[in-house]
């Protein structure tokens, strides 16, 4: 299809020309998640970086993006001379390409805001951009026309974090991973907690979210989990009564590389698990008689994470 | 708490929102917010014929907090695009203006 012209200036940062003014605030650190398996074109990939090279030429405003890449997307691309054109004429030229081997996404996130955050200052908020979503649809687009406001909101109204939460249907497998499993486990390990979570955001996997450069020194310091780190964030959050926002960003899906099989939908239940037992049991140092609560916990856990696998079977079987 | 939200937008830019509250029932509803500093008396909305309750505002570029007063209950506004809490710690509503 034929793009207007509208369409290939693509989403413009509302507040650019109002934009914070280096010395009168914080800097916001763009850090982009390049995917982790390259997509069959680069329609999403270029809009993408259409913005962050916008981003990147309001050097007020914005620190230099930093783009995550992994050694393993890049090796599993060496041939790929669409893959290495697109690497050194447009993610290099308007972003530092942090390349790192990373066990999983979380840790690409680590690596990501770690080197942000050591670039930063106490003022500043640090943005995670993931790169895979089709932001290359028009939907995407609007998407992306949004994103900026999470990092807007931490500096103007001195938020620790802002999440971003995309609308999807019901049936969507990220939906229904939160509804039967998250939310289920999050409710058995940190029920005040989660109702407090829930009361901002239905989606707390969200990959969309920006953190001001305090509470991300506390967080980076902090056990860093290899996956679901977002929801380790948002209840490190609530720990420490940290101030949440959540801002609407649109109407989303994930590219198809990216969709969740059962097998995937599963799996990412059983980590929500683990690191929610994990960070219980961190929690309980000191307290007597720790175990026979943990024991307890862990078979109604048990229970709520069959329950959340057959109905995921069910529903994405 | 000490906002810095005039550091960062642009006051002259002023745009005209509309707040639109579903509250057939209610006696009176009013627009509190960061803009009016949660005045219950700046801003009252006015009820249309179909029940609801709308006003315009004219709000500076930038993010603002905010909330109605049904009947003088503090209550979120359902099409809000963002939640925050204001400096009493109440769960309030967000919304960006461009």
């Amino acid at each position: 299809m034929k793009k207007s012209a509208a369409a290939k200036r693509g989403p413009q940062p509302r507040s650019s020309k109002a934009g914070v003014e280096r010395g009168q605030g914080g800097r916001i650190h763009p850090v982009v998640i390049y995917p982790f398996r390259q997509p069959g074109d680069n329609t999403d990939l270029e809009e993408l970086y259409r913005l962050v090279a916008r981003l990147d030429g309001e050097r007020g405003k914005y620190a230099r993006p930093i783009t995550v890449l992994d050694r393993k997307t890049h090796y599993a691309n060496a041939d790929n001379r669409r893959f290495l054109e697109f690497r050194k004429d447009t993610v290099a030229r308007h972003s530092d390409i942090l390349d790192a081997w990373c066990v999983d996404t979380c840790q690409m996130w680590y690596t990501g805001l770690g080197q942000a955050f050591e670039r930063g200052g106490p003022e500043d908020v640090y943005w995670l951009i993931p790169g895979d979503f089709n932001y290359g649809a028009a939907v995407g687009r609007e998407v992306l026309g949004r994103l900026h406001d999470l990092p807007e909101i931490c500096l103007e109204l001195q938020q620790d974090v802002c999440i971003g939460e995309i609308a999807t249907d019901h049936n969507n497998s990220k939906q229904l991973i939160d509804t039967y499993g998250t939310f289920a486990l999050l409710y058995n390990w940190f029920p005040a907690e989660a109702q407090e979570i829930r009361q901002y955001t239905e989606r707390p996997r969200s990959e969309f979210f920006a953190v001001r450069h305090g509470f991300l020194e506390d967080a980076l310091r902090l056990r860093w989990f290899a996956y679901e780190q977002t929801v380790v964030m948002l209840l490190q959050a609530v720990f420490g009564n940290k101030p949440i926002s959540r801002f609407f960003v649109g109407n989303i899906s994930d590219l198809p590389e990216g969709r969740e099989s059962l097998a995937s939908a599963m799996q990412q239940v059983e980590r929500t698990e683990r690191v929610l037992k994990t960070l219980w049991r961190e929690r309980q140092p000191h307290r007597t008689g720790w175990t026979e609560r943990y024991r307890d916990l862990e078979e109604k856990s048990e229970q709520v994470r069959r329950t959340a696998l057959v109905i995921l079977e069910n529903l994405l079987g | 708490m000490n906002l810095n939200r005039n550091r960062y937008g642009a006051p002259q830019t002023l745009r005209s929102m509309n707040f639109i509250c579903n509250a057939p029932q209610a006696q009176s509803v009013c627009l509190v917010g960061d803009f009016n500093v949660w005045n219950p008396t700046r801003h009252p909305l006015r009820q249309g014929p179909d029940g609801a309750w709308s006003i315009n505002v004219d709000l500076k570029h930038g993010h603002h907090r905010y909330a109605f007063l049904v009947d003088g209950v503090l209550t979120l506004d359902p099409r809000a695009q963002g939640i925050t809490r204001n400096d009493k710690g109440e769960r309030v509503s967000l919304v960006p203006v461009s």
